[in-house]
């Protein structure tokens, strides 16, 4: 297939930002290309090469690819280093400069989507010695057959500035209605990916086998399961309110979420976001097998740092110390850890999703032997408002952050936020529940100390109903030198030409970003604002919520993907919430 | 004992470093060809903008011999290590047989096996041109010429008249002009059929041009108006080394 049909359906994506043009879209692309290479060009519209959870990246530098430009275009390098100043893309400026390119070839091929995604696959396998090098001929070599709107998203996927705004739900929208013809066929497709994360690998099935092969779609170990999520309460009387018959509490740890694939001695680790962690847990590697009465498992459990001498949980920072390439040894005797095991997902050839929780907490207390390493949440049944505040209390003296509380008769329902688990964390008086985790959607240049760095960023809560990002505050206090240093570090990265599709603001910020980082935040109360649009029309037309007074608390939540943010549901709860303790006062 | 496929003898390592060098500035892994004429080669670099094309007639061997036709694949960095071990009046065998395996047998005792890599197919076409402009020059003479440009400009222009020719080269910082006439020391020969101007990336200009300027005596540079250049190195004992390189134009 050739790549110029993708690369054209990828400039009519960018210059749309409705959902179902974008889908529309979408369904055309699927419908034109081959079977067999359908799951390519699903990755690739996503701008990877492999399900993320396998951390096969590109990351090829700037330079590296100024250089194949210059070297594809026979022009020099400052020349390409202007453009690329003057309209702020390197796809765009690849584009432009094949525009005017001056150096020929012996043969120009027409290039392939085949090709493309080969010639990737092999830049993200090399390292090493010369590895650079080689790097750069491969892009020079698709750069010189390339078109220049080829060319311009060649290089954004090489550089993973793909921005072509489509979300997972939009792509398991358009492969129900191009393979099976109906949208609703999407639940089918959704529940595959939930419990593969890998929508190349679903895409295939769907697209050559159809719907009912989908639906035999099975758990398969080392390719993670999307975790199941919880809706966030404020206080015991929501719980009671809430509540079945009874609840399962279980005390929420404040570590890593892990979930551990284990077969014979192979032991795998994902995080939350489903990355692959294993190498930074190489104790977890070489002793869980010991705690584990199983051959194959995928476990759930809470990685937590601990004081060696007194056994006392830590703070969840100090994980971040392991998030190293070198001297790990070190790091891993100096913050030693515990894993809490608290659910099973999966255990010798028997899926256990569709086992109601108490069935999995009977099975996982049977297959977890306890010792220093490895743990049990501790668990218990509760009735009442007293027994959850009871347990609570307990949970806090030991050091945790809440109560987790799930509903003893309900499957994991992988991938899906709902009622059936509950977190509560506990609560602050006279100041906003709780703190936020809210997303930086944009930012703007700082003036003084701060010139140079983003002195103030544009904040989003999550709509998971319309899967987009209504901007919530502007933040430019609770910084430090470091912090505002280390943020620039990581947001220049995701800075976009244009304002993502899924961002909701009408703020002129001085640059927009692909929404990525969660922060977290803590506020005075909530206000109505004409100006934000996190829960717009909710309480008063044309009003959306706004945080004020906020404060970045120093933060920085690498573990939360953004679609984990406090979404606006609990920002109206929490706004409700508010206005009743103001009037009881 | 071993049957052997293909083996080649020289009584020198000068012809064999040449021909590594030279298609070291092109790839990382190449694919010979041997039949009962000799052993050929052809690639381009993955760019598509510069091709080499060596034929080595089994005439130019101290000793030669090949059952049948066949292609090997080396990694051009691991066959160097090896030839760079040979002196200067050590003679090179190497040798094919049924296992895979390369043998490379220096001076009178040092014997070498080495890894053959999976070779590649795709046949490399020669460009079909008539060339308008020819010159001769010293190897060393045109290397000299490639660095005078090379501190101005990061590209070549050679443009001919019967009576001249004239290299020269632009960039930011400046411009440069080298200037040969006709029946001058520095030209060994000049014969054009109409005035021509090309121009070309030193970036692939100058490796090759160092890399073989120790072995080759003069070279002859061949190219037409907007046209690839092609330039053949003259290495004793070899038959052919053509270098292709596409012009730049200006667009």
């Amino acid at each position: 297939m050739d790549f110029s049909i993708v690369a054209e359906i990828f400039e009519k994506m960018e210059n749309t930002t409705k959902r179902i043009e974008l889908t529309n879209i979408l369904v055309e692309l699927l419908k034109k290309t081959p079977k067999k290479i359908i799951p390519n060009a699903v990755y690739l519209l996503q701008g990877i090469i492999r399900p993320n959870f396998e951390g096969v990246e590109l990351g090829i530098a700037e330079k590296l690819a100024i250089r194949a430009i210059s070297k594809s275009a026979g022009l020099p390098i400052k020349k390409i280093e202007d453009d690329y100043r003057e309209c702020g893309d390197l796809g765009l400026t690849a584009s432009n400069m094949l525009k005017i390119k001056t150096q020929t070839t012996f043969t120009a091929e027409k290039i392939t989507v085949e090709r493309v995604y080969e010639t990737l696959f092999k830049i993200a396998k090399l390292e090493g010695k010369g590895s650079q090098d080689l790097k750069m001929k491969y892009i020079s070599s698709l750069l010189n057959d390339a078109t220049p709107l080829e060319a311009k998203f060649v290089l954004k996927i090489l550089l993973g500035t793909l921005r072509l705004g489509i979300a997972e739900n939009t792509v398991m929208d358009a492969l129900a209605i191009a393979f099976t013809g109906k949208k609703e066929n999407r639940e089918q497709i959704e529940n595959a990916y939930n419990v593969s994360s890998d929508l190349g690998k679903v895409s295939l099935i769907v697209a050559t086998d159809g719907i009912d092969e989908i639906k035999k779609f099975k758990i398969s170990l080392f390719s993670p399961i999307r975790p199941m999520l919880a809706d966030r309460v404020q206080s015991e009387k929501d719980v009671i309110k809430k509540m079945p018959e009874q609840f399962a509490a279980e005390y929420k740890l404040d570590g890593e979420r892990v979930q551990i694939h284990k077969q014979s001695d192979k032991i795998i680790l994902f995080s939350r976001r489903l990355e692959n962690i294993t190498q930074y847990y190489p104790d977890i590697v070489e002793n869980i097998g010991k705690s584990l009465n199983v051959n194959e498992g995928i476990f759930e459990a809470e990685i937590v740092p601990i004081n060696e001498n007194t056994g006392d949980f830590l703070p969840f920072q100090e994980l971040m110390h392991r998030r190293r390439k070198y001297k790990l040894d070190e790091a891993v005797s100096q913050y030693p850890i515990t894993v809490n095991f608290f659910d099973v997902l999966y255990f010798d050839n028997k899926d256990c999703l569709n086992l109601e929780y108490s069935e999995r907490r009977k099975i996982l207390e049977k297959l977890v032997n306890e010792d220093n390493f490895s743990k049990l949440v501790p668990m218990l049944l509760v009735k009442n408002e007293n027994e959850v505040g009871d347990f609570l209390e307990n949970s806090i003296n030991a050091g945790c952050e809440g109560l987790m509380l799930k509903t003893p008769s309900a499957p994991y329902r992988a991938g899906t936020r709902g009622s059936n688990w509950l977190k509560l964390k506990r609560e602050y008086r006279n100041e906003l529940g709780d703190s936020f985790d809210l997303i930086v959607i944009g930012a703007y240049f700082g003036r003084g100390r701060r010139t140079g760095l983003y002195g103030t960023l544009l904040l989003a809560t999550y709509n998971p109903e319309k899967d987009n990002f209504p901007s919530i505050c502007k933040v430019g206090t609770g910084f430090t030198d470091e912090s505002l240093d280390q943020l620039y570090q990581i947001l220049s990265n995701n800075v976009t030409l244009k304002k993502n599709s899924r961002i909701v603001s009408e703020m002129e910020a001085d640059v927009w970003f692909e929404p990525k980082l969660v922060l977290e935040i803590v506020g005075s109360e909530i206000t109505l604002s004409p100006i934000h649009k996190t829960g717009l029309d909710l309480i008063r037309k044309s009003s959306g919520f706004a945080l004020r007074f906020p404060k970045f608390t120093g933060k920085i939540r690498y573990e939360k993907a953004v679609e984990d943010a406090s979404t606006v549901e609990e920002v109206l709860a929490l706004y409700k919430r508010q206005s009743k303790i103001n009037q009881e006062i | 004992m071993i049957k052997l496929e293909f083996s080649a003898k020289t009584n020198t390592s000068n012809e064999w470093k040449a021909i590594i060098s030279a298609i070291s500035t092109l790839v990382e892994e190449a694919t010979f060809e041997a039949t009962v004429e000799g052993v050929s080669f052809r690639g381009m670099d993955p760019s598509h903008v510069a091709l080499i094309d060596i034929s080595w007639p089994n005439s130019a061997f101290e000793k030669y011999s090949c059952d049948s036709d066949i292609k090997f694949g080396v990694r051009i960095d691991e066959f160097s290590k090896i030839i760079k071990r040979a002196e200067k009046s050590e003679s090179v065998e190497i040798n094919i047989s049924e296992d895979s395996m390369l043998r490379v047998s220096i001076g009178k005792n040092k014997k070498y096996k080495m890894r053959l890599i999976e070779s590649s197919v795709s046949d490399t076409p020669l460009p079909k041109i008539t060339y308008d402009s020819k010159i001769a020059l010293s190897s060393t003479g045109l290397d000299k010429i490639l660095g005078d440009i090379e501190v101005v400009s990061d590209y070549l222009s050679i443009k001919t008249t019967s009576k001249n020719v004239e290299f020269s080269g632009k960039g930011d910082s400046g411009e440069a002009i080298i200037n040969l006439e006709k029946d001058t020391e520095e030209l060994e020969e000049i014969s054009v059929t109409q005035e021509s101007t090309g121009t070309y990336s030193l970036e692939y200009l100058n490796p090759i041009v160092k890399a073989m300027g120790g072995a080759a005596g003069s070279i002859i540079c061949e190219f037409s108006s907007a046209k690839p250049l092609r330039i053949e190195f003259k290495v004793t004992n070899i038959g052919r080394i053509h270098f292709y390189l596409a012009p730049r134009v200006e667009s």
